[in-house]
């Protein structure tokens, strides 16, 4: 859990945030500021969730990243410089991400998750995961779950992505607000004088790890009836990891038709092993998963900064538990697995 | 120079990618956001504008700033940054407004698509109206807080940006702000319009002493107030505040007392007005609340912990001081222009707000607040931007593919509907309202007036504020008589005459265009004895825009600017004391016989005027 930090905000933390401040209150900002944040993968969808986090004013982030900047990368990943191709992601990307917001305390990482241990990753009160294997995501997940750390995951492949969150056991606050009639004084007749009252409320929220919001079992009535009302989306994420997880790689820009032609495959295989009605996971859905569109990765990396901004500052009702964007469609949706 | 990773988009949108030209309206929160995307993206030909300078406040969001660029031109830094990212593509930068005759319908035409981020009504009907003539498709954005939305617009096939009539402007009747507050608003209103009166542009219309037209305090009651001082137009016969103002040498102690205590004590006299309510209690410079209470324990910002009344005064006579030696510093004639982030403007404001809220036993305001709402701050946050302009650029592409069909409207919420949808897409496009008066084939819309009363200058600003025109001509329909020139001093000589003094009368139509624009439009005129000012008439059922005052931009993506003044709703013009002067006919000028009346059905509602 943040630590609340009572030390007033100096005058010009109080300039730069006030427009935000405006929105989510001064209490907000303070957690934010007292919060430390660890980023998985300088991809596009990295930069955007670091450039967001960056911004609201948080204590530090390290990005983490042991990879080389590719030339791939640079049509989504605006924190490294075109002439950094072939250094360290994480390290390419710290100057332009310090640059964003000089209050936040920037550093980077250059190993790799599985030759870091548990305890590295519950240093930090969130963590958000791009780029990782399942696997990989569950084992990160798990310890910051043992450590009540809180876990964000996501990835965008070509114009699709996905978030997942467990918060573990959440606490936060909502303002509700109502209109009520108001009279000024005892003798004021003045008609329609309204005022909105704000209250807040205490709410909490329980969330449940990664592998069981994946492990989702389709046979049950309560999941089938979703296929009626139901985007595919969530089974396109399945795919998309089976892809991974086989190929050790994401699907390739300059393999479109071959990588095209093994995710229709793969899809298939979903299909049948799932029982899903055929045509559900259409091919739109799948032809468009290749490298990362920088439109995608804003609206994605938008929707992950602002659950990491919600999850720290405990206000506002956080996404329970995952998000998916839907390019065909253009829909982003919240949907409970796992439960 | 083509989108950078072939692969990444099928054949045909990477072609379509590589011959395109695209233009960003607004450097702000959404504008360097879709900048990004776009260079990222490998779009080749991008022109942005804008005309703001980048400011501390635009920080927290329009990530392609730092600290160091603050007061240089938004459109140029965004570009400088943008280009680091992909140094590949050509970007144009314009630290320019979008509404100039530098940016005609052919300018418009060279682009394959426009896209909006602006944060104000009056540019956005603009942009609407140009691409409307050049036939270029628009993208249009916006987010307030948590919230967004992205339409495209497209002539003949998605409504435009003004056939949906948008919710009037809140405005506040005159005699509410000056003699009868109830709400914390009233008294900001006030303490702007006194802002003005004492060191702006003053505007007759923003008057902040007693009025004595009211028509709540007619009758027996308020005579003594009225007995000698009143006179024909309502207002107390004195001098101008300004003028009184300076005579006094702006002394904070004198002004105080005017403006808290003799006009209050005024209002006092006006009985009839507290019948019903409680009266005010006028305040005396030297016997103020809180002078000697200990300062209350306050955590959170400075700006939030609100002011005693007694240091409400020593504010009121610092930013006084500090105001007057300012305009006293520029040349005659000049004057200031108020500025929520301008320190002694806000702190006058929130001082003046707060005596009078104190006087009118209105619960008093931060500093903080008073600035949200005097400065019509629409809060805005990164990430809210971020997703906004990351699906603006995915439409963008669907525009350049060609699939216009499947572009219908996207709403970000602020939480999830009731199917848990975070974006909500509209399944298909809405088409054009055929009455629109801006983009139906022949547009047309009616205006309701007392012709007997309204000026040709008054009808000028209802072309400019109600039809958001920039330079409007007009000329009667079937006659072909100029009415109305947008050449400096063609028409200028009649500009204090009334519409029927020029020989308008009921049912006559103007034909009324904008060349810069490239837009017509007839205008009906409709006589209406109890029009005060003036009012658009559409076929729709939705209220159209009156004048206006106080206005919030509509989904502002900076939130922070305030569109440009219109004129004030708070004008008080009874029937029988109007201030129109009757003008002697010149022999050589334009008279106009009117056509054929006709008769016009209204649907409209008229918006309340004490």
């Amino acid at each position: 859990m943040v630590e609340n930090n009572e030390v007033e905000l100096s005058e010009a933390e109080a300039e730069q945030y006030d427009r935000q401040i405006r929105l989510w209150g001064l209490e907000s900002q303070k957690r934010l500021r007292a919060s430390k944040v660890l980023i998985i993968g300088l991809s596009g969808l990295g930069a955007e969730i670091a450039k967001n986090i960056i911004l609201s004013g948080v204590k530090s982030v390290c990005l983490l990243d042991s990879e080389k900047l590719k030339e791939i990368d640079l049509y989504s990943q605006f924190l490294a410089p075109p002439d950094k191709v072939g250094e360290n992601k994480a390290e390419a990307s710290l100057q332009r991400a310090r640059a964003l917001n000089p209050m936040v305390d920037v550093t980077s990482e250059t190993k790799a998750v599985d030759d870091l241990p548990d305890e590295f990753f519950t240093t930090f009160d969130i963590v958000c995961a791009t780029g990782l294997k399942q696997e990989q995501l569950e084992r990160i997940n798990n310890a910051c779950r043992d450590s009540n750390k809180k876990f964000l995951c996501g990835d965008v492949w070509g114009m699709y992505g996905y978030m997942f969150a467990d918060l573990v056991d959440h606490e936060y606050s909502e303002e509700i607000v109502q209109h009520k009639a108001v009279k000024r004084g005892p003798d004021d007749t003045e008609k329609n004088a309204r005022e909105t009252v704000s209250i807040t409320v205490k709410r909490r929220a329980i969330y449940v790890p990664l592998q069981n919001a994946l492990s989702a079992d389709w046979s049950k009535p309560e999941l089938r009836s979703r296929l009626r009302r139901g985007d595919p989306s969530y089974f396109v994420l399945k795919i998309l990891f089976r892809f991974r997880d086989e190929y050790n790689r994401n699907p390739d820009p300059a393999k479109r038709k071959a990588d095209t032609e093994i995710l229709l495959k793969m899809r298939d295989e979903l299909v049948k092993e799932l029982n899903l009605p055929v045509g559900f996971v259409s091919d739109a859905l799948l032809t468009d998963v290749f490298g990362i569109v920088a439109g995608a990765a804003a609206v994605v990396g938008g929707v992950i900064g602002q659950e990491v901004v919600k999850a720290v500052s405990q206000r506002e009702p956080p996404h329970n538990n995952m998000f998916f964007f839907n390019p065909v469609k253009c829909v982003g949706f919240v949907e409970l697995y796992g439960q | 120079m083509v989108a950078r990773v072939a692969g990444v988009f099928d054949e045909k949108l990477t072609e379509a990618i590589a011959n395109s030209k695209i233009l960003v309206v607004g450097a702000g929160g959404i504008g360097c956001e879709i900048l990004k995307n776009l260079v990222l993206t490998g779009f080749p030909q991008i022109e942005i504008i804008d005309l703001d300078t980048i400011d501390v406040s635009n920080l927290n969001r329009q990530f392609l700033f730092h600290k160091e660029h603050v007061g240089k031109s938004k459109a140029q830094v965004a570009k400088d940054s943008a280009l680091t990212f992909n140094p590949n593509v050509n970007i144009v930068a314009h630290h320019d407004s979008v509404i100039s005759n530098d940016y005609g319908v052919s300018y418009f035409k060279q682009f394959n698509l426009v896209m909006n981020a602006l944060d104000n009504r009056v540019a956005r009907n603009h942009v609407n109206r140009m691409c409307l003539a050049a036939n270029v498709p628009l993208i249009e954005t916006g987010t307030a807080g948590y919230a967004g939305q992205v339409e495209l617009i497209k002539k003949g096939l998605t409504q435009c940006y003004e056939c949906q009539p948008k919710a009037p402007q809140k405005t506040f009747p005159g005699c509410t702000i000056r003699n009868t507050p109830s709400e914390p608003i009233h008294c900001i209103v006030w303490a702007k319009h006194l802002f003005n009166q004492l060191f702006g542009e003053e505007d007759p219309d923003q008057d902040v002493s007693p009025d004595t037209a009211d028509p709540e305090a007619a009758g027996d009651a308020g005579a003594s107030a009225l007995s000698s001082e009143g006179t024909a137009t309502g207002n107390v016969e004195r001098k101008s505040t300004r003028q009184w103002a300076a005579e006094t040498s702006y002394d904070p102690e004198k002004l105080f007392s005017k403006l808290f205590g003799d006009d209050i004590r005024y209002l006092l006299s006006m009985e009839n007005l507290w019948k019903k309510r409680r009266p005010p209690t006028p305040l005396t410079w030297n016997n103020l609340p809180g002078k000697d209470e200990p300062q209350a324990q306050h955590s959170g910002l400075p700006d939030q912990r609100v002011w005693t009344v007694h240091e409400c005064a020593q504010v009121f006579a610092s930013s006084c001081n500090a105001l007057q030696a300012d305009l006293k510093s520029r040349a005659d004639g000049d004057h200031l222009v108020w500025d929520k982030d301008e320190k002694s403007a806000m702190d006058f404001v929130t001082a003046c707000a707060n005596i009078r809220a104190h006087i009118f036993n209105i619960p008093q305001k931060s500093r903080f607040e008073i600035k949200s709402m005097a400065g019509n701050i629409i809060p805005a946050i990164a990430t809210a931007n971020a997703i906004v302009a990351g699906l603006a650029v995915l439409r963008a592409q669907a525009v350049l593919r060609g699939e216009l069909a499947s572009c219908g409207s996207v709403y970000l919420r602020p939480k999830v509907n009731h199917r848990g949808q975070l974006f909500v897409p509209e399944k298909t496009l809405t088409p054009p309202n055929p009455k629109c008066y801006v983009c139906a084939p022949k547009p047309e819309v009616g205006l309701a007036c007392n012709l007997k009363q309204l000026t040709l200058k008054d009808l000028t600003t209802a072309f400019k504020d109600g039809l958001n025109m920039q330079a409007p001509d007009a000329t009667v329909e079937g006659k072909g008589l100029v009415v109305l020139s947008s050449e400096p001093g063609e028409t200028d000589h009649n500009n204090d005459k009334t519409l029927e003094e020029i020989g308008l009368n009921d049912g006559c139509a103007l034909l009324v265009d904008d060349f810069l624009q490239n837009y017509e439009v007839r205008v009906r005129l409709q006589q209406e004895d109890e029009e005060k000012s003036w009012r658009l008439v559409t076929d729709s059922d939705a209220p159209m825009p009156g004048p206006k005052e106080d206005e919030k931009p509509a989904n502002g993506s900076n939130g922070s600017e305030e569109p440009k003044p219109g004129p004030s709703r708070s004008r008080t013009r009874a029937d029988s004391d109007s201030d129109m002067e009757i003008i002697e006919e010149d022999e050589d000028e334009t008279t106009v016989k009117p056509p054929k009346r006709r008769r016009t059905e209204m649907s409209d509602e008229i918006v309340e005027l004490c």
